[in-house]
Formats: C-alpha cells, sequence, structure tokens
C-alpha cells in the first residue's frame, strides 16, 4: 500500500483548519516536554489566528456599513443567545432552538451517510473484485459524483415527496461515490503478497476477501468514509431547501429569505463548526480502528 | 505430528515421493516475448529430505518452488506432490523471502489464523498458538504487534505460521536473504534444529552456498536461465547431535561448501 501514491493527497481531504489536533499526526513524537511545548505552540497559533479573523471580520463589517450585507461579530453572537433561548414567547427560530436545528440536520447526515456508506462499501467491494461490473458501473458511479445534489433533488422529490425520504436519498447519494471509489481503488490493488500468503495457508476466495483485502483496505475506505461524511456535510442545505425547517440548513434558507443576514453566518457557523467536530471524531476513531495504517 | 516430534512422517507403505517434477518446463510470457525460466527439469524429492535449491538470481529457482506450491501452472511437464497436483493452501506451508504478516493481526493472531485456515478448532487454537511460538524460539510476543518486532522475529512468526497446518511439505523462498548476518545465522540454526525435529519434508531455495551445506540434506545447484540441474548432491552431515559450530567446523563441511561453490561459480559463467 505504500507504494500507492495517491493516498498522501487523499488521506487530507478539503478540512482546510483542522480544529481537533490530530493523535495520527504524531505517532513518534521526540521528548514528552518537547511534544507539549509543541503543542501549546500550535493551540496558540491558532488561537491567534482566530482572533485575526475576528478582527478582520469586524472591520468589514464596519466598511461594509450594512448589517444586511456583513452581520458583526456582535450581531451573530446576540443571534446565538436568541436562537438557545425562548424569549417573547417564541421559541429559538422558527419554534426551534439553534441546537434542535443542528441536531435534526446532524440526524439526517448520519443515516444518510451511514445508508451511503454501506452502500458504497458493498459497491465498492464488487467494482473492485468483478472487472466486467467495473467496466459497466464506474462510469455511472463517475457520473452520479460530477452531478451537483441540488440537481438531483428534483428528481427525489417527484419521487419520494417533500418529507424525510428524498432527503435521506439525496445525502445517501452524495455520500456514496467517494466511499465505492476509494473502496473500489484499495480492493483492486490489494497486495498480492500478502493475498497469496493467506491463500498458502488454505484461505478460500472468501477468506482472502474477508481476513486480507478488507483490512488491507480499510485505511483507504476510511479516508473515502471522512470525505463521504464531508459530502454529506455540504448537501445537507440543498438537502433541506424544500421543507427543511427543523434543519440547519433550512434554517439558512429561510433567513436568507427575510434577509437575516446574523441567522445565516449564525447557521454557517454552525454548520461549519459541528463539522470540524465530527472529522475530528472519525479521525480520532481511525487511528484507534486502524492502528496499522501506513504499515501494509 | 507434534505429539510424535521424532517419529517419520512416512506412513508405512507407502512409497509416494513428496515433490516430483517431470520434464518440468516453464515460460513466461512478458512484453518482451516469451522468457523461458526454467527446465527442461526432472526431480523426485524422497519424504523426509531437507532439499535446497542453491543458484545465482534469476535462475528459476523460485519459479520452481511456485510451481511445487501450486501458484503457477508448468507450461509443460507435470508437477506432483504427495501424488496429486499441487494446490496453494493444501499439503505444503511457505515462507517467503518477505515475512508477509498480517498487520491487522497481532503475532498470536497471526499464527492463529493459520490454525484457523487449517481447520482446527478454536479451543485448540488457542492452546497451540504458543507452542508453535516457543518451536521457533519466540516468548512473550503473542500479543505483540507486527511493527512492535524485529524483522528476524517476524520471519520466525512467519515459520511458525507455515508450520501451524502441520503440512507434510514445508517450501521456503530465500527466507533469510533480507536479514543480517548474525540473526540470519541463528535462525538458520534453529530452523536446523525445528526441521531435524519434525523430519518435515522441506525445499529451501537460496543463493547462498554456506546456506545451503548448512540447512541441506541434499543440495541441488540450478544453471543459469532456464534452469536446470548443474549439480544434484546428497549431503551426508549428520542431521542431529552436533553443535553448529562444530558441523561448520567440519572437514567435510568445508569440502562440500567448496565442490557446491564451484559447481554455483560454473552454473552462473
Amino acid at each position: 500500500m505504500t507504494s500507492s501514491p495517491s493516498r498522501p493527497a487523499a488521506a487530507r481531504p478539503p478540512d482546510a483548519v483542522p480544529a481537533v489536533p490530530s493523535p495520527a499526526a504524531g505517532p513518534r513524537p521526540g521528548s514528552p516536554p518537547a511534544r507539549r511545548g509543541r503543542g501549546a505552540r500550535r493551540a496558540g497559533v491558532r488561537v491567534l489566528s482566530l482572533l485575526a479573523l475576528l478582527a478582520l471580520w469586524q472591520l468589514a463589517a464596519v466598511a461594509a456599513g450594512n448589517p444586511s450585507f456583513v452581520p458583526a461579530p456582535r450581531a451573530v453572537w446576540d443571534q446565538l443567545v436568541l436562537l438557545s433561548t425562548t424569549h417573547d414567547g417564541v421559541r429559538g427560530y422558527g419554534g426551534h432552538l439553534l441546537v434542535e436545528h443542528l441536531a435534526i440536520s446532524l440526524r439526517r447526515i448520519l443515516i444518510g451517510s451511514a445508508l451511503g456508506v454501506a452502500a458504497g462499501l458493498v459497491l465498492g467491494v464488487v467494482l473492485g473484485t468483478v472487472p466486467w461490473i467495473r467496466l459497466v458501473a464506474e462510469p455511472v458511479v463517475t457520473f452520479v459524483r460530477a452531478l451537483p445534489p441540488l440537481a438531483y433533488f428534483s428528481l427525489l422529490i417527484i419521487w419520494f415527496g417533500i418529507d424525510e425520504t428524498p432527503k435521506l436519498w439525496l445525502l445517501a447519494i452524495a455520500a456514496l461515490p467517494p466511499v465505492a471509489v476509494a473502496t473500489a481503488a484499495a480492493v483492486h490493488g490489494a497486495p498480492t503478497g500478502l493475498v497469496e500468503a493467506a491463500r498458502a495457508l488454505g484461505a478460500s476466495r472468501w477468506d482472502a476477501v474477508k481476513d486480507v483485502v478488507l483490512p488491507a483496505a480499510l485505511p483507504e475506505i476510511f479516508t473515502g468514509v471522512r470525505l463521504a461524511v464531508g459530502v454529506a456535510y455540504s448537501s445537507v442545505v440543498a438537502a433541506e431547501t424544500v421543507n427543511g425547517v427543523p434543519g440547519i440548513g433550512g434554517m439558512v434558507r429561510d433567513a436568507q429569505r427575510y434577509l437575516q443576514t446574523d441567522v445565516v453566518v449564525l447557521g454557517l457557523l454552525a454548520i461549519g463548526l459541528s463539522g470540524l467536530l465530527i472529522d475530528g471524531l472519525l479521525r480520532f476513531a481511525e487511528t484507534r480502528l486502524i492502528p496499522w495504517r501506513g504499515r501494509v | 505430528m507434534s505429539s510424535h516430534p521424532d517419529a517419520p512422517a512416512v506412513p508405512a507403505g507407502t512409497d509416494v515421493a513428496a515433490v516430483r517434477l517431470e520434464e518440468v518446463e516453464h515460460v513466461y510470457g512478458g512484453a518482451g516475448g516469451p522468457v523461458a525460466a526454467l527446465g527442461p527439469i526432472s526431480l523426485t524429492v524422497p519424504r523426509g529430505t531437507f532439499l535446497v535449491l542453491v543458484g545465482a538470481s534469476g535462475c528459476g529457482k523460485s519459479t520452481l518452488l511456485r510451481l511445487v506450491a501450486g501458484f503457477e501452472k508448468p507450461t509443460s511437464g507435470t508437477v506432483r506432490t504427495g501424488g496429486t497436483e499441487p494446490v496453494p493452501g493444501r499439503g505444503a506451508g511457505i515462507v517467503f523471502q518477505q515475512p508477509r504478516l498480517f498487520p491487522w493481526k497481532t503475532v498470536g493472531g497471526n499464527v492463529e489464523l493459520a490454525l484457523r485456515y487449517a481447520g482446527v478448532p478454536r479451543a485448540e487454537r488457542a492452546r497451540r498458538v504458543p507452542d508453535l511460538l516457543e518451536r521457533v524460539g519466540l516468548h512473550d510476543v503473542a500479543d505483540r504487534r507486527i511493527w512492535q518486532i524485529s524483522g528476524g522475529q517476524q520471519q520466525r512468526v512467519a515459520i511458525a505460521r507455515a508450520l501451524a497446518g502441520d503440512d507434510p511439505l514445508l517450501l521456503l523462498d530465500e527466507p533469510f536473504a533480507a536479514l543480517d548476518a548474525l540473526t540470519r545465522e541463528r535462525l538458520q540454526e534453529d530452523l536446523r534444529r525445528v526441521s531435524a525435529q519434525t523430519g518435515r519434508t522441506s525445499v529451501f531455495v537460496t543463493h547462498s552456498v554456506e546456506e545451503a551445506v548448512f540447512l541441506g540434506s541434499r543440495v541441488v545447484v540450478l544453471t543459469r536461465r532456464p534452469g536446470r540441474i548443474a549439480l544434484d548432491l546428497d549431503v551426508g552431515l549428520p542431521r542431529t547431535g552436533v553443535e553448529p559450530h562444530e558441523l561448520r567446523a567440519l572437514p567435510e563441511y568445508a569440502a562440500l561448501r567448496a565442490e557446491i561453490g564451484r559447481a554455483v561459480r560454473a552454473a552462473a559463467a
């Protein structure tokens, strides 16, 4: 697997700011004090950059001079407080608190990407092992991958109505290709030496797939899963364009209609930050579940 | 077999050779046209033999081993192990040049998997894993990760794994070539001991004359590609009851080494 040139590039999906310091980043750290010192410095740099960003934002808001165009950080903060409480008999936004909007979207992302990941895994294994199916199905997967989720959402609404079902379908379809492609590539490029070793020990074809090909593919599959969850995340706003309230994406769409820019920005921050958190959790799970990453 | 380490592996009344090659030729089809890798070659290996195949790199000795393992079918001629056509995973344990251990399993897990493939019931597997590791000189490493043990230890695990199936045949493809000299020597000594204990038929491929003389009960030198038999020699050295350093100091040892060395050089020329 070390010979796979695409891995290092694919291992870092477009998460520009890794908020959670990855434990995988330093498998062989120096002495503990040195590591602590480096960690502190990194945390310091992050806090500083965050403060700088806030300052820039404030500057931009002042320069724009129009809160409907660029709301100030303070206005967004006020909305956070407002949307997290009941005030004047109104509960949060549209009757739901911010965390409830977020929780409902997260639930959709979870179910949708779980379905997509499961289907992508099966499809990927088939694509990676049966050449003629690969020949037929690979263009289809690439085709679906190229479609923006909003494009096929209309079709899903015609087929499944406007409730939960089309939203989950959309997220599942969006999450499927990254996992299918990563799995197919990893299964196809299974280390022949290890497969041969298993066969020499008396493994059946299925044994070899289950005990060698899949575990060997797991690091790449996991990268595919992280990408898939990322895609599901970025598709949730699309999925909630129709009948999306409650839901964080629906909330953003709704606020946009009433030019509540501070709520829009708040919604974006909530989506982005929860995304970072979930990617951090996935990375943590990865180091726990796949300690042999990079050692095949 | 493990309960009677000194009993011969030959059931009474059978005279089927462990390995029999008849007029075997092997040609690889490549981008640059077909390449004759081996033969024609005929070879009969009686049960209990420790056969070492020696030759320069590219002489087809690994090809021969892959044919015996059943990974490849000969272009012409017949290969038989235990009287039947070889199938990978049936009747032969294999040790490769690289350990080829599974990094998602612990050291013990690797051996356990081999026992599972060999059809050993779960309860017995747990009991036999430490036994097998002990047999190749490993203690207290069953719970380690593969990358936490040295290259020499990894190759020991690979040998334990190949022994797990109690197959009548053990095939080794330059298993010590990637190790440092000191580790290699110790593994050679341990393999000689394990082999003498089990009496298992073995085919060992190497390019080292020293290794061939030390390990083999019979040494076959192959010519340059396509590999044919240049020398076929029974090594009359004692298999048991002699310390490795005593063995290496015997005058016969030096004579054999010289003779095989000459043959290898002549075959490579």
